[in-house]
């Protein structure tokens, strides 16, 4: 066995070993200071630590230095001890709707993937419609924004990344080298993200804006209306992203048998459509039936969990399955969040923070939605989606209340575009494959990335500021 | 018998770096190997991204870092191969090695371990300021290894 020198200066060894208890020392520091301090005029002392709170929460989320829904528990426990928000009140934040909804849409997605529906219809999909490359590649970029709109982003990325790498190897096609690879891949990527945001089930950070939505103003979004608003965006982002890729990096592959080999032989590998696979996909139907016709009188939650208790009652999966394929750190991510913005909200900060930051010089609707989906839009390249939500919007709604603006408007300017993160692969799971398969390279992302994030963010404000008020949804209250 | 080092890149080593490599193994009259390290932590980073922020169970995560897995060992094949028909063109003997773990640790311990006397590695073209930064794997390896170690830069694109 042989025993290794670590060969590098003293210095740098202990500079390395010291940056992280120096980082916790350091935001320790900085809480107590900002708790400590004398209230600035015109924040309570309730707000003040509701701040402090949120300057914590926030580094740790964009360092990353613990797990995002670690975080969130730690705001579940500073909130009701420092007294911004009671006990009782916190704790109860923590069953909010929102929550509950999102359990239930991701024990449906995890039923559905573990049933092999999914799967079959992905497979299916490209094999009947990617005959020629031009054809393969819509195909990957569609079925991942469809299946997106019915199940986790992250968890279409997951399934779909064997099937497109086989597809690649089939082709012949070097990694970092070949345009058609990194075609594949950012379609792969890119249909996910734009996909995520047509729905309230893609990426689950709708119904996390929706609850914070709800505790600080009593309104709330309908999945129908939802749909209705941003879907044709989805439309338009699509075309700009198929256009954009095809642009970027022209296909070298004029053939693609091989890959369509490769999709018969995964095909063959699959047995006869199961009864779960009918049942699984009836109970999926039904419940966006609902969700689309039902959810303002029953309630989202409510149907989300009837959906899974379906799914238990018809036997189509047992408790086991269901634990592999659902993170229950989302809950407390989520419960966590939700209790951070109520507490910002509920102690005046986000308020204060909105007169301080933009308060002052931003007074047109137009305008602060602007300024919001456009921090949004940057901020969910380095950071979490569900984190950009959490810190951004109890200050928007703060805003919304200050000039004549709809909060459900101001919602959806946070929402949608935390969901559109092109640019990195630390941005969302899906560009962490992407990059992770090598035939794209982080600069491809970040290049690529950018201008997409750009046009998303155009096209988004002139739906805002034209399609909207077509449909009912204008700036004004 | 002397021994001649190649590290194989992830993204595909270039055709003159394996020429380069299995030539001065001839000229030395030394026997060559070549080592691909699998980066299993590009994987468990994926797996990490995936649970952390994405919020996905341990099935599906678990599923995605091994099929990145089976396709990094899948390219290490090819890698190696390439090399090894070369090498046969040549006369020059022949051994390849696949490797999970770090690239400095596994390429120092192969250097170390074998009685390498020359090892040709491949490193990312840099911008100039990331060369500030940071230093790569590849002058990391050359910095500690009691060897010649020659370096190419990978060609973009």
């Amino acid at each position: 066995m042989s025993v290794e020198i670590d060969t590098r200066p003293i210095w740098v060894l202990l500079a390395l070993r010291a940056l992280k208890p120096l980082f916790y020392i350091v935001l320790a520091a900085v809480f107590l200071y900002l708790v400590a301090m004398p209230a600035p005029a015109g924040l309570s002392a309730a707000g003040q630590r509701a701040i402090a709170i949120f300057i914590v929460c926030l580094v740790l989320w964009v360092s990353n230095m613990v797990p995002l829904a670690i975080t969130s528990l730690f705001a579940i426990v500073l909130v009701p001890a420092l007294g911004v928000l009671s006990k009782k009140e916190t704790y109860a934040l923590f069953g909010n709707e929102a929550v509950f909804f999102i359990l239930g849409a991701f024990i449906l997605a995890g039923a559905i993937m573990h049933s092999g529906l999914s799967n079959r219809i992905a497979l299916n999909i490209m094999d009947r419609f990617g005959r020629s490359p031009r054809t393969l590649l819509l195909s990957i970029f569609l079925l991942a924004a469809f299946l997106s709109f019915i199940m986790s982003e992250h968890a279409v990325a997951a399934m779909l990344f064997p099937i497109v790498f086989d597809i690649s190897k089939g082709l012949g096609l070097k990694p970092g080298k070949s345009n058609y690879g990194k075609l594949l891949f950012f379609a792969l990527a890119w249909g996910c993200v734009i996909g995520g945001v047509g729905t309230f089930l893609g990426g689950a950070r709708v119904p996390l804006a929706i609850g914070i939505l709800k505790e600080s103003t009593g309104k709330s979004i309908e999945f129908l209306d939802y749909a209705v608003a941003v879907f044709p965006l989805v439309i338009v982002m699509l075309l700009a992203g198929y256009f954009l890729l095809t642009r970027f990096f022209p296909s070298e592959v004029a053939d693609v048998s091989s890959a369509h080999a490769v999709l018969s032989r995964r095909l063959k590998g699959l047995t006869k459509m199961s009864y779960n696979e009918y049942a699984v996909g009836g109970v999926l139907g039904a419940t966006i039936f609902a969700w689309i016709f039902f959810g303002k009188a029953a309630g989202l939650a409510a149907i989300a969990l009837s959906a899974v208790v379906c799914l238990f009652a018809l036997r189509l999966v047992r408790w086991k399955d269901i634990e592999e394929y659902v993170n229950w750190g989302i809950i407390l991510m989520y419960g966590g969040a939700i209790i951070l913005g109520t507490a910002l909200d509920k102690s005046g900060a986000a308020e204060w923070i909105v007169n301080l930051l933009i308060g002052k010089w931003a007074d047109k609707p137009w305008m602060i939605f602007a300024i919001f989906s456009l921090l949004s839009i940057f901020l969910t390249e380095a950071m979490s989606n569900a984190a950009v939500i959490a810190i951004l919007l109890p200050v928007g709604i703060g805003m919304a209340e200050r000039v004549s603006i709809s909060p459900a408007l101001l919602t959806y300017s946070i929402a949608v575009p935390a969901g559109l993160a092109f640019m990195f692969p630390m941005s969302t799971p899906a560009n962490a494959i992407a990059v992770s398969s090598n035939y794209i390279t982080v600069k491809d992302m970040a290049k690529g990335g950018f201008i997409m994030c750009v046009v998303a963010w155009v096209s988004f404000n002139l739906f805002a500021a034209f399609y909207w008020p077509l449909i009912g949804m204008g700036y004004g209250k | 018998m002397k021994k001649v080092l190649l590290v194989l890149s992830t993204s595909g080593t270039g055709q003159e770096v394996i020429d380069y490599a299995v030539g001065r193994a001839r000229k030395e009259g030394a026997g060559l190997i070549a080592l691909y390290i699998l980066e299993t932590g590009l994987a468990n980073g994926v797996f990490d991204t995936f649970t952390d922020v994405g919020f996905i169970g341990d099935k599906p995560s678990q599923d995605l870092s091994e099929a990145i897995m089976k396709e990094y060992r899948q390219r290490g094949y090819e890698e190696l191969g390439r090399v090894q028909v070369k090498a046969m063109e040549e006369a020059v003997d022949f051994e390849p090695l696949m490797e999970d773990g770090g690239y400095v640790e596994k390429t120092l311990e192969a250097i170390e371990g074998r009685g390498v006397l020359a090892a040709v590695l491949v490193k990312r073209r840099e911008k100039m300021f990331l060369k500030y930064f940071s230093i790569s794997h590849a002058d990391e390896v050359k910095a500690q290894a009691r060897c010649e170690v020659v370096i190419f830069t990978e060609r973009e694109g």
